[in-house]
């Protein structure tokens, strides 16, 4: 029994960190229509930097985190104004490889900059050892699990109540008359872009501190996938939820069965889930007129 | 000037070339690629291999990526199934190569079906994502049937010996890549100019239109499916022969990207296009390793320690200057140059 919660718990653990990638993908899915295949890159990027900027401070946490958002900030926005920006109005499939492009480019420029050996990024927090049910955690896996309860709360009042959060889903809900009415398609889409780099900034960094840095992390983008298909790519809330489920059930047939299905649960579970709700669980069916 | 030109049957719209210069150009284009594996040296010839095996591979994926607008990134897992199915029953059990390379096509044509029924509900993103998947499964099964695939030591392969013809030296080997890459190059073009072909490029430009007219779209996007991992997994064969080694790690998911961004390089949708991208892309290495050269000796040695990534550094590069400055690729270059050379000094 205690390994079975064991196993559970560190993967609601790992889960939060795929569900706060989810959540990126679904905010700029939501937001422009385009799934953003460099996501887990980008991640690693700014986990990179806060490695950088923790050498510079001596692991000061809060300086390390005020960097790692404000540099967050900045990389969405440069991203979306260098290369999504011109892309408006291209097919689906130029904006699809653009972004597998930007992943390919930002994946190998991680090797170019750092070097290619795994570190600990150690701000002196995140690492201590916590008893919860009888399972031994992380307090860095305790903080993603608050972190993602925090950033879900955080999306669903803004969605809901925030001007500019209507404008959003104004926008991925009809773009045309969102900009009749007013609405800034070109600033929805950054703010979409430069939010979903911090909030993945935040998973690369706590994915950083409790396990380890190194240039095989962009594979979180990968893991993430299965979350956010299970959720739905256009409903931010479910791709947290799907995070947590495709993080526990990897666990589990981890645990279970054995560590090589680990791995590929999650896109066994997007095969299936695709095949039963071609839209997701959580997602809004399409209908298309002609 | 050419003024026009004027077809009058259905059978002269879809010739493959209805001119004679591009006839004689081909014949001798053809005579040349016969002769120049015996003159090239071993580097040269190597290059020329992997463009002809290149060239299978993005032939197959412009079936279902560029004809019929299914985008694909399981590339990669289609030639790692080719490759084992060619090993295995080869190397291990000593069967003839001819129903090696067979099994190499129908091996992951079967299985694509397995990725296709899924798919023909999906379209463009979910569909990129479902073969991205596969693409990880497949790895993974391989890694885990050890018994029969050997796991993560992998198989070694030798050149093959067909019909009694021995390709086991360089050139030979090269003549049988650029005679496979020729077959699928007839082979795709064939079925472009067929009642199929126009179905695939009917279901990419408007699927629900294609239906009205009568077009099986489930029936058309299993086909595409099939007949395009068919190819890709004889490239898949091909290579693996070429690297002499069959393992997970030789086929790294990078080949799908590269496959992607020969498509889009040359010009996606057309053949022409994927034969131009494949010889631009497989260069771009060697285009680096001249421009990195002339910036001096120290630039270009800490720059070998990161090769791969390098490679993938341009591959990612190229793909969005492609996609931002010039979407038609390569052939819609070579079209706006011939344009202008046969209407100077008129503008059109």
């Amino acid at each position: 029994m205690s390994y079975l919660i064991e196993l559970s718990i560190s993967g609601l653990a790992i889960g939060a960190i795929y569900g706060l990638i989810a959540m990126s993908f679904a905010v700029i899915f939501k937001a422009t229509g385009i799934v953003n295949f460099a996501q887990g890159e980008i991640s690693m990027i700014i986990a990179y930097v806060a490695w950088t900027i923790s050498s510079y401070v001596d692991g000061n946490p809060f300086l390390v985190a005020l960097g790692a958002v404000v540099f967050a900030i900045a990389f969405g926005l440069l991203i979306e104004r260098l290369v999504i920006r011109p892309m408006i109005g291209e097919p689906l499939f130029a904006t699809i490889m653009v972004t597998i492009g930007l992943a390919v480019i930002l994946r190998s420029s991680v090797v170019f900059l750092w070097d290619a050996y795994p570190h600990a990024l150690d701000i002196g927090l995140g690492r201590g050892i916590v008893e919860v049910a009888g399972a031994r955690m992380r307090t860095g896996q305790i903080a993603v699990l608050v972190l993602l309860i925090l950033t879900m709360i955080g999306f669903f009042a803004f969605f809901r109540y925030s001007r500019f959060g209507v404008a959003m889903r104004a926008v991925a809900s009809d773009d045309r008359t969102a900009l009749l009415m007013g609405v800034s398609a070109a600033r929805v889409q950054s703010v979409a872009w430069a939010a979903a780099a911090v909030i993945s900034g935040i998973a690369g960094v706590l994915f950083a501190i409790v396990y380890e840095l190194s240039p095989s992390m962009f594979a979180l983008g990968l893991k993430a996938f299965p979350a956010t298909i299970v959720g739905g790519l256009d409903s931010v809330i479910g791709s947290a939820f799907g995070g947590l489920v495709i993080g526990g059930i990897e666990n589990l047939t981890g645990g279970y069965i054995s560590p090589a299905i680990k791995e590929v649960a999650g896109f066994v579970i997007i095969i299936v889930i695709l095949m039963v709700r071609p839209f997701g669980l959580f997602g809004e069916k399409r209908i298309e007129r002609v | 000037m050419r003024s026009g030109v004027f077809k009058e049957t259905i059978g002269e719209q879809i010739n493959l070339t209805d001119s004679w210069h591009v006839r004689g150009w081909t014949i001798a284009l053809v005579l040349a690629l016969i002769v120049l594996p015996f003159y090239l040296n071993a580097f040269y010839l190597s290059l020329l291999t992997l463009m002809a095996i290149t060239m299978v591979g993005a032939l197959g994926l412009n079936v279902l990526t560029g004809w019929t607008g299914l985008i694909s990134l399981g590339q990669a897992g289609f030639m790692v199934l080719g490759a084992y199915a060619y090993a295995i029953p080869t190397a291990l059990y000593g069967w003839d190569p001819l129903v090696g390379l067979l099994l190499a096509g129908l091996v992951p044509a079967v299985a694509s079906l397995v990725v296709g029924i899924p798919s023909l509900r999906l379209t463009g993103l979910y569909l990129a994502i479902t073969t991205l998947a596969f693409a990880f499964i497949i790895n993974h099964l391989v890694l885990d049937f050890d018994g029969l695939t050997r796991g993560a030591r992998g198989i070694f392969v030798n050149r093959p010996e067909i019909l009694g013809i021995s390709f086991q030296n360089d050139a030979a080997f090269a003549l049988l890549c650029i005679g496979v890459a020729a077959a699928a190059l007839l082979a795709t073009l064939n079925i472009r100019r067929s009642r199929i072909g126009r179905a695939f490029v009917a279901v990419r430009d408007n699927d629900t239109a294609a239906r009205v007219m009568g077009v099986n779209l489930h029936a058309y996007k299993l086909f595409a499916f099939v007949t395009s991992s068919f190819i890709v997994g004889i490239a898949g064969a091909l290579y693996g022969m070429f690297l002499s080694f069959v393992t997970v790690e030789g086929f790294p998911f990078l080949l799908s990207i590269e496959a992607l961004a020969i498509l889009i390089v040359g010009g996606v949708g057309t053949a022409l296009g994927a034969v131009l991208g494949t010889i631009f892309v497989v260069l771009i290495p060697e285009f680096a390793n001249i421009l990195f050269g002339l910036l001096g000796d120290e630039f270009a040695r800490s720059l070998s320690t990161g090769a791969h990534e390098l490679k993938s550094m341009l591959y990612g590069v190229v793909i969005i200057a492609f996609l931002r400055f010039q979407p038609h690729g390569l052939v819609g270059l070579w079209r706006d140059v011939k344009r202008a050379w046969v209407n100077w000094p008129l503008r059109y």
